[in-house]
């Protein structure tokens, strides 16, 4: 299994300076907007974006073109770019950022030019210091050569571009969470509907929120054609993405490969294999709020619908493997306290119901645990997403709740007696 | 218009308007979703979690919050199923799991919707072994209410309450997740006008009103439904009683008037008819001190002094306070005591107590408005007093209307407080010191712009007792001329509507002084009205009243007024009489009686038809219900009578309207340079509020309002001075307020200090010198 | 007035970038934090009146975020991450070590103010894991003797720009994607360097 290079093309030929301008440029860069600024449409431009089928990268996998197309008329529209990326076992918006910020403002630039729109803001993680001073600086120098701002490469469209710091919160990942935390409120996920920003978004205006790597990929569907990009990977799941493994991997690490192989190629040929020679007892094949698959499933093919076949999801991209001594009534303790920390606050059942969970597998993991415990996360679990299903069935404003969940319901499936081993016998009183 | 359309609410079928709410559709069909967050009046958010029902979508049954989800037609609803039951029990599981468990100690108790839902669904047992959230035990969040945060639920009311509906954004979630909590900032209190709305949209008892605490027990209750008489809103109420003493009164939602509001003095204006300093005994005056007597006594020594005088002058200062049925007796006994009775009218000799008073716009020529119309119109204008001191509720109408896209036009200097909301304020430009218009509206771009061909409501007052009501009139012209106009009278009062409806002619203040002969043999009786204190007239009042021949007060307390009486005879206030109240859109409303009156206090009423008898002048009524009958025989219109029995239906919040006469005659002041602006604030020091504890310090700060140009001139760099002119001198706080004109103070009348102060004389403010050196020189 | 003239500028010139001043909220936090190592009151006060509302809309918002504190930090600080990559890649190690070396528990400063210690949510360093921030600059694939040496170091020569690069090539180990160049820029405070990078010369 090979990777297949196209948003990462430019920074691994580049290693010394992907990041600056003059690097961009010299090998191609800003070829693609200045084309379609010359003789593209909006029309034309969002025709590709169709024609190419890439889905948002962002985790919930909504096709770009058609969200496109949901943008509502309106004097001030806008586009948020989303690098909240916080998610566990998720780095790829990360390298990006960070080595080739130029590919991601010429994304946002055609996708601008496609929606009329004028500003733009790229949303960061707090924690991503690094990365977000490489953009500001990217933004800068785009600004100094006249690649933003007013009649940008001398046409009559203008963009301004605003950087802006997230300050901890996984939850402003949630697009509507994110567009109160960037009207300087609480990152508290908005009611839906309307569903779509794009009919109501950044200051109830019509907002496109797209995934950085989903923007970062435009570029190179106009400088070659939406035809091309969906000829890449399977149907469903076209052109490439960048997957990011981690755990007990011998080569962990940020890999950009077409959609269609199976998780088990993925770790053998270019994460090197399981570290130590040990074989994997489980592992989280999207992002934490993933529910995790077993050792045995992993010839699972990775496309979004094959994950969600199995009963989880492809997500945001986020592979975590767990090798057969990992404990992982840990690793669902970690899980869940992530969730508890993270949760806004807004719903009951996410509030009060995940920190619940992490008090109970607290206790369980430091010897308190008690015989009805087993039965009693589980419903729990049932009451923040009912029925236990995945996707889940919600009660709650947004889907980190029922998140929280998924890590219990998989320890609970599949590794039972690792938990009912620590819990005392249940006494029958009869 | 809303649609009608048919939705399925486990298996019946029931009506709805398009766009509405599940949860309030089917409430209105009769079926209650249990909920905690969902307010009527607030916008949703959907946070608790409770109101949980499955719908049928295209994609297979789906939970869904029925507080956010609006109906459409077809709409397939289950509110019973398993999948509901089971989610709204871990609901109700997860609230509990962290809610302490001190129901016996909890003010909410007996009324609160977390109890009465254990009770029903509640889990039996907790399963929930952790150690509970903690917090420090009720914190004080201002004088008036405390916060209990491991009681509270988290369902934002108190919250959106302060963003959305009163704009004043002074309590909000800390924290975040299982950590949140609700707080004010440390240096900033719960300081809100509104802010006991709050305390009674709290769904559970993590905010209680420090009136309330511990003082009873719901079901101790007795309850009536009333009309509040805090200013000329005529907000709905229900007084809540326990062995015969007020403890709190409500909100009711009466969506033609407050629509569930109130503002903390109406809330909390009540203790004072507990209060050791109630008139309880009728008062004679002897060598300068009062003695006890009874009422023989007293309509004996009034019938002498009347005989003594021979044909004595009787003129009569009535304050805002009685019902339109004591109006009436008033009226008709004053017709009886008038010299010049058969004269003609303009001789009236009943003289209203409210500085602003002025001839206002009634009859054919202006149309009165509702308060509904606020919502319908598309532009609003006010020039009056500051609206949310004086009609704090209309604040919270205009706010709405605004909010939901109403443009509206400020004239000032007085109402700062709407200016954030106003599309267009017009400030020292247009009007200058004096409140008079410098230009012709006309020429005013935007102003026409923003009115010209639109439905206009027009909140039109004197903003000070020395403006000249022709500017007023230019205004109001000017409106009409270029668009639909109607109009709300800004008369602040309680129930001056009431008096104006009910009493022949009313004149104000500045005529009863000039129309005051001291050659004369003068008797004035005051009825509710005392205009000694914090009025523009007050000194020449006091005065008056030391020098007449004979005064008599019917009031509730010795005050700057009474106290000057030759007899008082104590009078039942609110809570303690029935009868109607007439508020500014001249809408009828009822006040009930639920106590009894302190000691031998009796009703004006009573009083006058005991004097007239003892006059052998036939006043005769036996009862309110005789009076209002006779009241009601006054109207030429049948068919909407102010009756009893009319407004007695519970389902009557609309009240009544019917037309009358209206008749003031009250002309301008002169001519004088205003260099001290004179208003009247929320909090002061009237009877009632420094009678009643809990909100009785609120109006005890006293302050200045200038730009930071005028107080540049006086060299002024700290946040307090001394204002002085001639002999009086006031420690001051300082406030900036730069929508005030230049060379201009704004000062509090109905605070301790201010009302010696000549509005038109010039003053000087100093660096206040520290207090205790003050003391020594 | 509490904020000096230069910090004042520079939130001005930050509420013009956007539509509405509230979105200037949050950057105008960071300037607090950068100034006393927390959002202090007065900051609160101040913040509040650069943009028109509440004090307590200020607090509401600043307290909602992990990374604006509510307590003085120290001039470093440590961010353990314990998420589940690094969970699993033993980051409970690297954990107990930074707390024995700075004697501190979580969400505790030292008395010199030298160190704040915190264990945080993923930091987007997996593939590296387990990793930790100093001031939000990020070190790769630690072990915990590595973590200690950060800590000795940092305490040493307490520089006065934290940079990744710089720790990455000292401390580190594995990394998530290869970093290609070295970059001198880093954080001054512990707020993120990014608008208040050049603001700290200014001031
Ligand atoms: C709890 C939660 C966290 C999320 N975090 C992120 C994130 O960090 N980055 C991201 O791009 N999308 C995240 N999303 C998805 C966004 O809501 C949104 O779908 C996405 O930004 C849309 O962009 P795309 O269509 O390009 O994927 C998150 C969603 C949820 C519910
Ligand atoms: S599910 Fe949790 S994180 Fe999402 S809105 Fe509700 S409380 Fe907030
Ligand atoms: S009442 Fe609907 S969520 Fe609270």
């Amino acid at each position: 299994m090979k990777e297949t290079i196209l948003l990462t093309k430019h920074m691994r030929e580049n290693p010394e300076d992907s990041h600056l301008l003059k690097s961009y440029e010299k090998n191609g860069g800003y070829k693609g907007v200045k084309k379609v600024l010359k003789s593209g449409t909006p029309e034309s431009v969002l025709e590709e974006i169709k024609s190419s089928n890439i889905r948002g990268r962002g985790g919930a996998g909504f096709p770009t073109g058609v969200k496109w197309g949901f943008l509502a008329e309106d004097q001030e529209r806008y586009l948020v770019i989303n690098a909240d990326e916080s998610e566990p076992g998720t780095f790829k918006d990360r390298i990006l950022l960070e080595r080739d910020p130029h590919q991601l403002i010429e994304g946002m630039i055609i996708t601008c030019f496609a929606a009329n729109i004028s500003k733009a803001f790229i949303y960061i993680r707090g924690e991503y210091a690094k990365p977000a001073r490489r953009v500001q600086s990217a933004v800068e120098q785009a600004y100094e050569k006249g690649y933003l701002g007013k009649n940008i490469f001398g046409s009559s469209m203008d963009l301004d571009i605003v950087v802006h710091l997230g300050a901890g919160a996984y939850i402003c990942g949630e697009e509507t969470a994110l567009l109160n935390s960037l009207e300087g409120r609480r990152g508290e996920p908005r009611l839906k509907p309307p569903f779509f920003p794009a009919v109501k978004g950044l200051y109830n205006k019509p907002t496109l929120v797209n995934n950085v790597e989903t923007i970062s990929s435009v570029p190179w569907i106009m400088n070659n054609s939406g035809k091309d990009y969906a000829s890449l990977g399977v149907e469903g799941s076209t052109g490439t993405r960048i997957f990011s493994l981690s755990g007990h991997i011998n080569n962990p690490g940020n890999y950009e490969i077409e959609m269609g192989s199976s998780f088990g190629e993925f770790v053998e040929s270019l994460g090197k294999g399981v570290r130590n020679e040990k074989s994997i007892k489980a592992y989280i094949p999207g992002g934490a709020s993933a529910p995790w698959l077993r050792g045995d499933q992993l010839d699972v093919k990775m496309t979004i619908d094959d994950v969600a076949n199995e009963g989880s999801m492809l997500g945001s991209g986020a592979v975590v493997m767990m090798d057969e001594d990992t404990n992982l009534l840990f690793a669902a303790k970690s899980l869940v306290s992530f969730f508890a920390h993270e949760s806004c606050g807004q719903c009951t059942p996410c509030r009060e119901g995940t920190t619940w969970l992490e008090n109970i597998l607290d206790r369980i993991a430091s010897g308190r645990g008690r015989a009805s415990d087993i039965d009693l996360l589980l419903d729990v679990c049932d009451n923040i997403s009912p029925g236990l299903t995945w996707p889940p069935k919600m009660t709650t404003i947004c889907p980190l709740g029922p998140s929280a969940t998924a890590s219990i319901v998989s320890l609970m499936k599949d590794f039972r007696s690792e938990v009912e081993v620590l819990l005392p016998k249940k006494v029958v009183v009869s | 218009m809303t649609e009608k359309i048919t939705f399925t609410v486990d298996g019946k079928t029931l009506e709805g308007k398009q766009g509405q709410l599940l949860i309030e559709a089917c409430e209105d069909s009769g079926i209650h979703i249990p909920r905690f967050c969902w307010h009527k009046r607030l916008d949703p958010v959907g946070m608790c979690r409770m109101c949980l029902v499955e719908i049928e979508t295209p994609r297979g049954k789906a939970l869904v919050p029925s507080c956010t989800t609006q109906v459409t037609d077809e709409l397939i609803v289950e509110t019973e199923s398993n999948t509901v039951k089971k989610a709204q029990e871990g609901v109700l599981e997860f609230l509990l799991i962290n809610h302490p468990l001190d129901c016996p100690i909890c003010d909410k108790a007996g009324e609160c919707p977390l109890q009465d839902q254990t009770m029903a669904y509640g889990p039996g047992e907790s399963r929930f072994i952790e150690e509970k959230r903690h917090f420090e035990k009720p914190i004080p969040i201002s004088d008036i209410v405390l916060l209990d945060r491991e009681r509270c639920i988290l369902c934002a009311r108190c919250t959106r309450f302060s963003d959305e509906i009163s704009g004043d954004p002074l309590i909000e979630f800390i924290q975040r997740g299982n950590k949140t909590q609700v707080n004010t900032f440390p240096d900033e209190p719960f300081k809100s006008y509104f802010s006991g709305n709050t305390v009674q949209i709290c769904p559970v008892g993590a905010l209680t009103a420090t009136s309330y605490r511990f003082k009873a027990r719901p079901w101790d209750l007795k309850k009536v439904s009333s009309t509040c008489n805090c200013c000329s809103l005529g907000c709905s109420v229900e007084l809540n009683v326990s062995q015969n003493k007020m403890l709190r009164i409500l909100g009711e939602d009466n969506e033609f008037t407050n629509q569930g509001w109130l503002s903390d003095k109406g809330r909390y204006n009540f203790e004072y008819l507990h209060s050791d300093n109630r008139l309880t005994n009728i008062k004679l005056k002897d060598n300068n001190s009062f003695v006890d007597a009874n009422i023989s006594e007293a309509t004996e020594k009034l019938k002498n002094k009347i005989e003594e005088l021979h044909n004595p002058d009787i003129k009569f200062l009535i304050g805002a306070n009685s019902t339109n049925e004591e109006y009436f007796v008033i009226n008709k006994f004053a017709n009886l005591m008038n010299r010049n009775e058969f004269l003609s009218k303009d001789k009236s000799n009943v003289y209203f107590a409210d500085d602003n008073m002025f001839s206002g716009y009634f009859g054919e020529n202006h149309q009165n408005a509702s308060f509904e119309d606020l919502d319908s119109s598309d532009v609003i204008v006010v020039w009056s007093e500051d609206i949310k001191d004086n009609i704090p509720v209309l604040f919270l109408r205009i706010k709405k209307a605004v909010k939901n896209g109403v443009k509206l036009v400020v004239l000032g200097h007085t109402n700062s407080s709407l200016e954030s909301l106003a599309d267009l304020y017009l400030g020292q430009d247009v009007i200058s010191n004096n409140f008079e218009l410098k230009t012709n509206l006309g020429n005013i771009k935007e102003f026409q712009n923003i009115i010209e061909n639109k439905k206009v409501t027009i909140i039109v007052g004197k903003s000070t007792p020395l403006q000249q009501k022709k500017y007023l009139d230019n205004l109001v012209d000017h409106i009409q001329k270029y668009s639909q106009a109607k109009f709300l009278n800004c008369f602040t009062k309680a129930n001056t509507f009431g008096a104006l409806q009910h009493i022949d002619q009313i004149k104000g203040l500045n005529e009863f002084c000039n129309e005051y002969e001291e050659s004369n043999k003068n008797i004035v009786f005051t009825i509710g009205a005392n205009p000694v204190n914090a009025s523009f007239f007050g000194s020449k009042i006091e005065n008056i009243l030391k020098k007449a021949d004979f005064v008599v007060s019917l009031d509730i307390f010795i005050n700057a007024t009474t106290e000057l009486a030759d007899l008082i005879l104590p009078t039942t206030s609110f809570g303690e009489k029935e009868g109607t109240v007439t508020n500014m859109e001249m809408r009828v409303l009822k006040q009930n009686k639920i106590l009894p009156g302190p000691g031998s206090a009796l009703s004006e009423w009573e009083y006058l038809t005991m004097i007239s008898k003892s006059l052998d002048k036939e006043i005769k009524y036996e009862n309110v219900d005789e009076i209002n009958k006779a009241l009601c025989d006054e109207y030429e219109n049948n068919e909407e009578l102010p009756s009893f029995e009319n407004l007695n239906k519970p389902s009557n919040l609309f009240g009544m309207k019917n037309r009358k006469n209206i008749d003031i005659n009250i002309k301008d002041l002169e001519k004088n340079d205003l260099s001290i602006l004179m208003v009247k604030r929320l909090y002061g020091d009237s009877s009632t509020q420094i009678n009643s504890p809990s909100i009785s310090m609120l109006g005890s700060e006293r302050f200045i309002e200038l730009n930071s140009k005028t107080l540049e001139k006086f060299g002024i760099s700290s946040k307090t001075a001394n204002l002085i002119q001639d002999q009086h001198s006031i420690f001051v706080n300082i406030k900036i307020n730069n929508l005030l004109p230049d060379n201009i103070v704004l000062a509090p009348i109905n605070r301790r200090g201010f009302k010696n102060l000549d509005p038109t004389k010039d003053f000087d403010i100093r660096e206040a010198t520290n207090m205790k050196e003050l003391s020594v020189n | 007035m509490t904020w000096e003239n230069a910090r004042i500028d520079k939130a001005k010139e930050i509420i013009e970038m956007y539509p509405q001043k509230r979105s200037a909220l949050g950057p105008l936090l960071y300037l607090a934090q950068d100034k006393d190592g927390y959002i202090s009151d007065d900051s609160i006060v101040e913040i509040s009146r650069l943009i028109g509302i509440t004090e307590v809309q200020v607090q509401s918002v600043a307290s909602f975020y992990s990374m604006y504190k509510q307590e003085p930090t120290g001039k470093y600080l440590l961010s353990v991450c314990k998420s589940i990559s690094c969970e699993i890649s033993n980051s409970s190690n690297v954990i107990q070590k930074v707390k024995e070396f700075t004697n501190l528990s979580n969400n505790e400063t030292d008395d010199e103010g030298l160190f704040t210690y915190e264990s945080v949510e993923c930091i987007g360093a997996c593939g590296g894991a387990p990793a930790i921030q100093v001031n939000y600059e990020t070190v790769e694939g630690l072990t915990p003797e590595k973590a200690v040496d950060l800590c000795k170091w940092l305490k040493e020569e307490q520089p006065k720009v934290v940079v990744a690069d710089e720790l990455q090539l000292k401390f580190g180990g594995t990394k998530s994607f290869d970093w290609a160049i070295e970059d001198n820029t880093g954080s001054s405070s512990p707020v993120p360097g990014f608008q208040t990078y050049e603001m700290q010369e200014e001031i």
